[in-house]
Formats: C-alpha cells, structure tokens, sequence
C-alpha cells in the first residue's frame, strides 16, 4: 500500500476565478513538506481543500493508497489530517481551560456521560501533555495563553485523536523568535515520531531549516518542486516568476532636517523612557524581539496611546498627540500592525479605504462629497502603489494580503506625509508585495521620516539607513546600517549584549 | 462563471424578496378586504407608517455606527407627554412646547452616547437604561395621568381643571394635509414630514462625508480611529440624530392623537428595529441603509393596517411581525453566507 497523503489533479473554481489548477501534491510519512507561493498563489485553497472546507473541489485525494472525498471537516479528521490555522483562535474556546479545550470532542460527543469530573479531567490532560512532553498548564485559561501556547494545544489535541498528517499555516507569522525557534524544533520531532508535516511559509529561512521538499505554487498551478538540497534564489525566482533581483532599493544617504524627535517617552509596562530622531529622507528601522515595546512606541508617537511622561516634537515644536485625528492633522501617519482588524474597512470598496482619512478635501458645501475627484484620487494612489487588480470599487476583503497592505500604505500617501510609521507591514505579505512595500517605503522618504518597525532583523538591515534596537521598553542600541550586522543587532535584542 | 436558473432564482428572491413581499401584501389585502385600494386609502397607509418609519430612521443612524439605540420608544412617549402637557397645563405656546420637545430629545441622545463612550456601557445595555429611565420620566410629568383638555391638573394643590389646549396649528402636524384641492383631500402632512426626513437622511448618509465617516465607524470602529476620524464624536451625532427623530415622531404623534397618551411610545420600539433589519435584506444591501429602513416600515405599516382591517386580534399581529422578522433576517444573513463561500 503506497503511504502518504497523495493529492492529483487538484482544482477549485470560484464565481470569476480558478483559485487552484490541476496541482498534484505529496505528503508523506515523517517528512515535512513547505508549501511557498505568493499571496493568491492558490496555498490557501489547497490547504482548505486537504481540510475538508469545501463542500466540492476537482481532483482526486489519497490517503495511504485509499482514495478519499475529503468534502466535510470530519472526514479530513478521520483521516488523520489536521490544520493548524494562522488564525489559530477559531478552534479554541477561549473561556474554558486548556484541559476542556484538549478533551473538547469528547465532552461535546457525550464520551464522558453527562457528569464530568474536572479533577480528573485536569489529570488526564496533564498526563497526555506530559506524554506529548508539552509545556502547558491544563488548568490555564485559554484566553490567557500567548499565540504559541494556543498553537501547542490545537497540535496536542491533533495528536491525541491520531495524527498523521499535520498541515501548519504560517505558524511562525506572528510569533516572535524564541518561539519560532521552539515551534520549528517541535516540527522536528513530530517527523521524527513519523508524522507528514505540511508547511505553509513566507520565511524561506525557515524552509531551508526544516523542509525535506518544497513545493511553489504560483497562480494557481504548481510551478516548482524540489527536493533537498534547495536554491533559495531559484524557489524566489519561481515564486515570483522572474528574476528577484534586488528585493531591497538602494539606500540614500544625507538625511535632511530632524522632523520628529523624542525625548524620555514614557508608558509602562512597554514603552520605559525613549528617545528618538527621526530625519527628513531617512529610513529608520526599528528591530527588537516582540513584545519589546515597537509597537506600543509607535502607537504613542501617532497618539493612538498617550504617554504618562516625556515630549514629542514636531519640526522642533512641542506637539500634544491627544489622539490619531490630532497625528493625522499634523502629518504624522501609521500603518498598523494588524491590517484588516486595525488598517481597513474590510466590506468597503478600495476607494473607499483609500479616502477615508482625508474625506474633507473631496467635501463640498455642507460635507457633498465629490466623488469624482474622490474617484480620481483613488485611481491615482492605486497606480502608485501598484494594486493589483486595479480596480477602485472591489471590496478589499477580496484582495490578497499584499495588496490589503498596499490600500493602507496608498492611502496615507494620498495625504501630506512629514512622518510614516510602518509596524509589521511586510507580515504574512508575499516576496513581490514586499518588494513593493519597501519601494514605497523609500518613496515617500524622499518628502518625509520614516520609520519601519520590523522584528525581522534581515529586514531591518536591508530597507533601513540606520537602524534601532528595542528591548524590553528601551533603545539599547543605534546603527547605521553599514555598522549594523545580523550578530549584533540580535544580540542587543537579545540581551545578550547590553 | 455561467451558472444554473436555479441558483439564478435563489439570487433574485434575496435580493427583490422584500419588495416582492410588499407587493404581495397589497394585492393579497386588496382581495381579502374592501376598502384598500384608492389614492386616499394609499396614503393612509403611509401615514399609518410614517412615525414609524421616522423612528426607524433613528434606529437606523445608532445601526450605522454599529450601535443599537432601543431608547427611542421612551423618547417618543416622553415628548407625547412633555408637549401635550406643556400646552395643556402650564399654557406654554405651541412653538416653544415643540422645541423643548426637540431639546429633550437632543438632551436623551447625549445622555445615551455619554453612557457608551465614556462610561464604556455596552449600547443595547445603555439605552435600555434610558428606556426604563425614559418611561418613567414620562409618567412624572403628569404623576400618571393622560393628557387632554379639561383633565385635573395633577400639580394643583386643590385639584383644579388644568385650562390649557392644544391648538390646531399644532394639531396640523398630525392631522393636516398638505396640496388639498376639490378633487384630492392632499397629502397628510406625517407622510410629508416622513418624506423630508427620508430624503435628508439619505442624503447625509450615501452623499455627506459625515455619512460616509459614520458607515466607516460601523464598518470598523479601531480602522476608523487610526485612520484619524473622531470616532466617539460621530457616535454621539448618531445617538443624538437618533433621539432627535424619535423626539420628532413624538411630535407628529402628540399632533395625531391630540392628546398625551400614557404609554403611546411603547409599540413603535420593536417596530421601530425590525423595520431597520428588514431593511438589510432589501436590494441585498447586508446593511443599514435609508431606503430599505423606509420600506421595511411601510412594510411593517402595511401588515399592521391589513390584519386590523382582517379583524385579526392583536396577539397575532405580534405572531406575524415576529414570522416576518425573522424570515427578512434569514434573507439578509443567508446573503452573507452566499457572498462569503
């Protein structure tokens, strides 16, 4: 009986569009798997097929030589598929304890009977996390686990019902490093305990570390599989169907005038005393581990958050950031971290998202709006930032995260820039996008300051001209890029160099 | 993507299937009952619906921001009283009476957007707050008694007829029309009030940039904050529009029934929401929108006045709504599903 989980000819249509063509697939026994592909690639459609989200798809699945219709969740289960999703809070209760959440079917499937015991409940689950060598506590809530502490449990649930193929979506997208660290050595031993791991990835970093193949969707279609030993350059390549070149624009040195600086910003517990300078035609990046303060800082320097001490100015003007209407006005903008919770109007079409901020320069007499200049502006900033499709009244909750992205940053250099706060905006974005987000980055800091708060410290090196290290509330440390090396900047993020 | 007839049929009943149901219950009324068919008898109609609909549209604006306004049934009974009484008892005249009805009104709406943005109380929480409060307040202004001419003035220490009226200008609101000629008895002025009130409120909301700030609110309150709009500020305009329109309807219901009735609020809160919600269905919009509010109200008006004239007991007037409620909110929420696969 041939092993694996072995998918040929897989497609899915939509009204409009073919999401996934023809795409043969393998997922065998004690091997790990990435999955790479631009956003729209098709990745998601393919993992959603495999998990049995889809009441119809084209193709045929097998799974250990027996061929398989995998059109509800129970049957994908069955099977032994499970998907760890990027949005890894859908499958938890987050009122109950992590001991409920492990033995959810069975309390819910009536295995327990009516009366359950929560003593024993506690101990069956620290015994089979003991066993799994997991380090959770079964009586913790699970709305006060940390990302990864969920991650780990929807695995140990997974593995305690017969795991055989595990499928990880961008596990590591929002954890910081220690954490990915610790998730990419758990991926490790659940090969080695013979389980098919799927991985699903932007960081190709990470494809090196673990993958034994990589497969490359583009478009849809299945444009590159390889086995180890792998060719970053060639999986970029393909992702991108073409030549990456330089993914990062080249620098420009001879900043200009000081536009923003801080002095003694103060708000526990995150942000404890900084100061920054932030100059005209400058990039500057702001690295460190997560939690280390980045965003919290930035959320005080667009006033989304007020500090309890210390002193922003403006152009050497004391400013008071009372909040982000009071930023908006003075020129000061942001990209949030989490772009359709925080960054977008999801039901709303493009143009809408793009005007929102400055809907007062289209407004006539009593607030008419013009919507033929608001059009205009529209299609304007969406050649300027390349959206793709570029079509102003589509609903941004049908664009790929890339291009999501791009709305946020078109829309702000739609108004009058003097400072752009960047947090986290190339996450869970493509290689092409990406590419685009730092064009713009170094566009716009033609006219103002900006600063890109990053926890990829590759990333930071590569689009900034100086570059910042955070922890635990404080710059710890300040480059120019040229001084600035990988070790380095990781070891002041770390601590390990203080 | 070509796609079969009867997934075809399935989209054009969700997106028409509230105006199909409009349609419907005129024809079935116009057959099951006499007198349902001439222009007069239309209007009717839309006048039986026109407080409703007016408070439905200030239901509507606290939806817009992604609130939820359920005080509005206390502000209509409140102003009933508050105005009637004003002329009745204390003789203040009628254009001042109206405007501490509007100011009333106004106060209601601040108190509610003052309770959910900086107390941070959850809306619907908030204003049934209101409503309670409301619905007292109402009862205080005359210690429990209605309002009518020659009614015992319950502040008078010996009792004595309160000697005020309510004046026929005033009266106008709720019983005039408007374009009167020999062959037309004219447009009743609350459908007229309704009408003006409609097309503003379209206006602000499809074309103003406030509108347009205000559906951002209700779209996404954090994405709206840090793309620089004042998001509690457009919150209190909504629940200040909101009280403001019931405070209206509270007027033209004052002029109706020409006397403060206790209580005369109270039908037109859960009329007041399912006429918002039905309105979500219409043309497929999955949102709070002016005109699908108007026809869900007429909508509502329609099967009220249709069962009355049936002589169906009240009870099952309540078992309908709640049938149709429920069916419109099945169609809108079943859209969602289809655009979501």
């Amino acid at each position: 009986m041939e092993q694996g989980l072995v998918a040929r000819g897989l497609g899915k249509r939509f009204p409009g569009v073919v999401a996934l063509k023809g795409v043969d697939f393998e997922l065998l026994p004690g091997r790990v798997h990435a999955l790479v592909g631009a956003n729209g690639a098709g990745k998601s459609t393919l993992i959603k097929i495999l998990s049995g989200y889809y009441p119809s798809y084209q193709g045929e699945v097998w799974v250990d030589g027996r061929p398989v219709r995998l059109v509800r969740p129970d049957l994908a289960f069955r099977h032994g598929i499970e998907v760890v999703h990027q949005e890894v809070d859908t499958a938890l209760v987050p009122g109950l304890s992590v001991a409920e959440n492990l033995f959810l079917e069975r309390l819910a499937g009536g295995g327990t009977g009516v009366w359950v015991s929560p003593r024993r409940l506690l101990g069956e689950a620290g015994a089979a996390l003991e066993r799994l060598g997991f380090a959770l506590d079964p009586a913790a809530r699970v709305e006060d686990l940390s990302l990864h502490q969920k991650q780990l449990l929807v695995i140990a649930r997974a593995m305690l019902r017969e795991l055989r193929y595990l499928i990880l979506d961008e596990p590591t997208a929002a954890l910081s490093l220690t954490e990915a660290e610790r998730l990419l050595e758990l991926v490790n031993r659940l090969r080695g305990q013979g389980i098919g791991v799927l991985y699903v990835t932007h960081r190709l970093a990470e494809v090196e570390r673990i993958a034994d193949q990589v497969t490359v969707l583009r478009e849809g279609t299945r444009v590159a599989y390889w086995e180890r030993p792998f060719a970053l350059a060639a999986i970029v390549e393909a992702m991108l169907g073409a030549p990456p070149g330089a993914i990062f624009p080249p620098r420009r040195p001879e900043p200009g005038e000081t536009i923003l600086s801080a002095r003694g910003l103060f708000r526990p517990p995150r942000v404890q005393g900084v100061d920054l300078t932030l100059r005209r035609g400058e990039v500057v990046a702001l690295t460190g581990l997560a939690g280390a303060g980045k965003t919290e800082l930035l959320r005080l320097l667009f006033g989304a958050d007020r500090p309890e001490a210390g002193e922003i100015r403006l152009l050497g003007r004391p400013v008071r950031l009372a909040s982000p209407t009071a930023a908006v006005r003075l020129g000061i903008y942001l990209v949030p971290e989490e772009r359709r919770r925080q960054g977008l109007i999801l039901d709303k079409p493009v143009r809408e998202n793009l005007s929102l901020p400055f809907l007062k320069r289209f407004a006539r007499f009593l607030g008419w709006l013009d919507r033929d200049a608001e059009r205009g502006f529209a299609k304007q900033q969406i050649q300027r930032v390349r959206l793709s499709p570029p079509d102003p009244e589509r609903p941004v909750r049908l664009l790929s995260g890339g291009n999501q992205q791009k709305v946020v940053v078109g829309r702000w250099l739609g108004g009058l820039p003097r400072v752009l706060l960047f947090d986290e905006p190339t996450q869970g974005v493509d290689v092409g996008a990406k590419r685009e987000l730092y064009r713009l980055a170094r566009e716009s800091a033609k006219g103002a300051a900006v600063l890109w708060a990053t926890a990829e410290i590759d990333e930071a090196l590569g689009v900034a001209d100086r570059v910042l290290v955070m922890r635990d509330g404080r710059v710890v440390a300040a480059f120019p890029t040229e001084e600035a090396d990988r070790q380095r900047v990781l070891a002041y993020a770390t601590g390990a160099e203080a | 993507m070509k796609r079969g007839f009867p997934e075809r049929l399935a989209d054009f009943l969700l997106r028409y299937g509230v105006i199909l149901a409009v349609v419907f219950l005129v024809v079935f009324f116009k057959y099951r009952t006499t007198a349902f068919w001439d222009l007069d008898n239309f209007l009717d109609i839309l006048r039986a619906s026109s407080i409703l609909t007016i408070v439905a549209l200030g239901v509507t604006f606290s939806v817009v921001v992604d609130g939820f306004d359920v005080s509005v049934g206390g502000v209509v009974g409140l102003v009933v009283m508050l105005v009637t009484a004003l002329m009745v008892i204390w003789h203040v005249p009628w254009g001042f009476a109206v405007l501490t009805g509007l100011v009333a009104g106004a106060l209601v709406g601040l108190l509610n957007s003052l309770l959910i943005t900086r107390l941070r109380i959850p809306d619907l929480l908030a204003t049934l707050g209101t409503l309670y409060l409301l619905q007292g307040t109402q009862l205080l202004i005359t210690k429990g008694d209605a309002v009518y001419k020659g009614m015992t003035n319950p502040w008078s220490p010996d009792r004595a007829q309160a000697t005020g009226a309510i004046p026929p200008d005033f009266l106008y609101f709720g019983q005039g029309y408007a374009w009167a000629s020999a062959g037309f008895r004219g447009v009743p002025v609350p459908v007229l009030v309704m009408a003006v009130v409609a097309v503003l409120a379209w206006l602000f909301l499809d074309y103003t940039r406030f509108g347009r700030a205000m559906y951002a609110v209700g779209g996404n309150p954090e994405a709206a904050r840090l793309a620089g709009i004042p998001v509690d500020r457009y919150r209190t305009a909504a629940y200040v529009i909101s009280a403001l329109l019931s405070a209206l309807a509270g007027l033209v219901l004052a002029a109706r029934l020409g006397s403060g009735t206790v209580g005369a609020g109270r039908d037109y809160l859960l009329d007041a929401v399912a006429a918002t919600f039905v309105g979500f269905a219409v043309l497929a919009a999955r949102r709070p929108n002016v005109w699908g509010t108007v026809l869900g109200a007429v909508f509502v008006g329609i099967l009220l006045n249709g069962l009355t004239m049936m002589n169906l007991p009240f009870y099952v007037q309540d078992i309908v709504k709640g049938l149709v409620l429920i069916a419109a909110l099945g169609l809108s929420y079943a859209i969602r599903g289809r655009e979501g696969g």
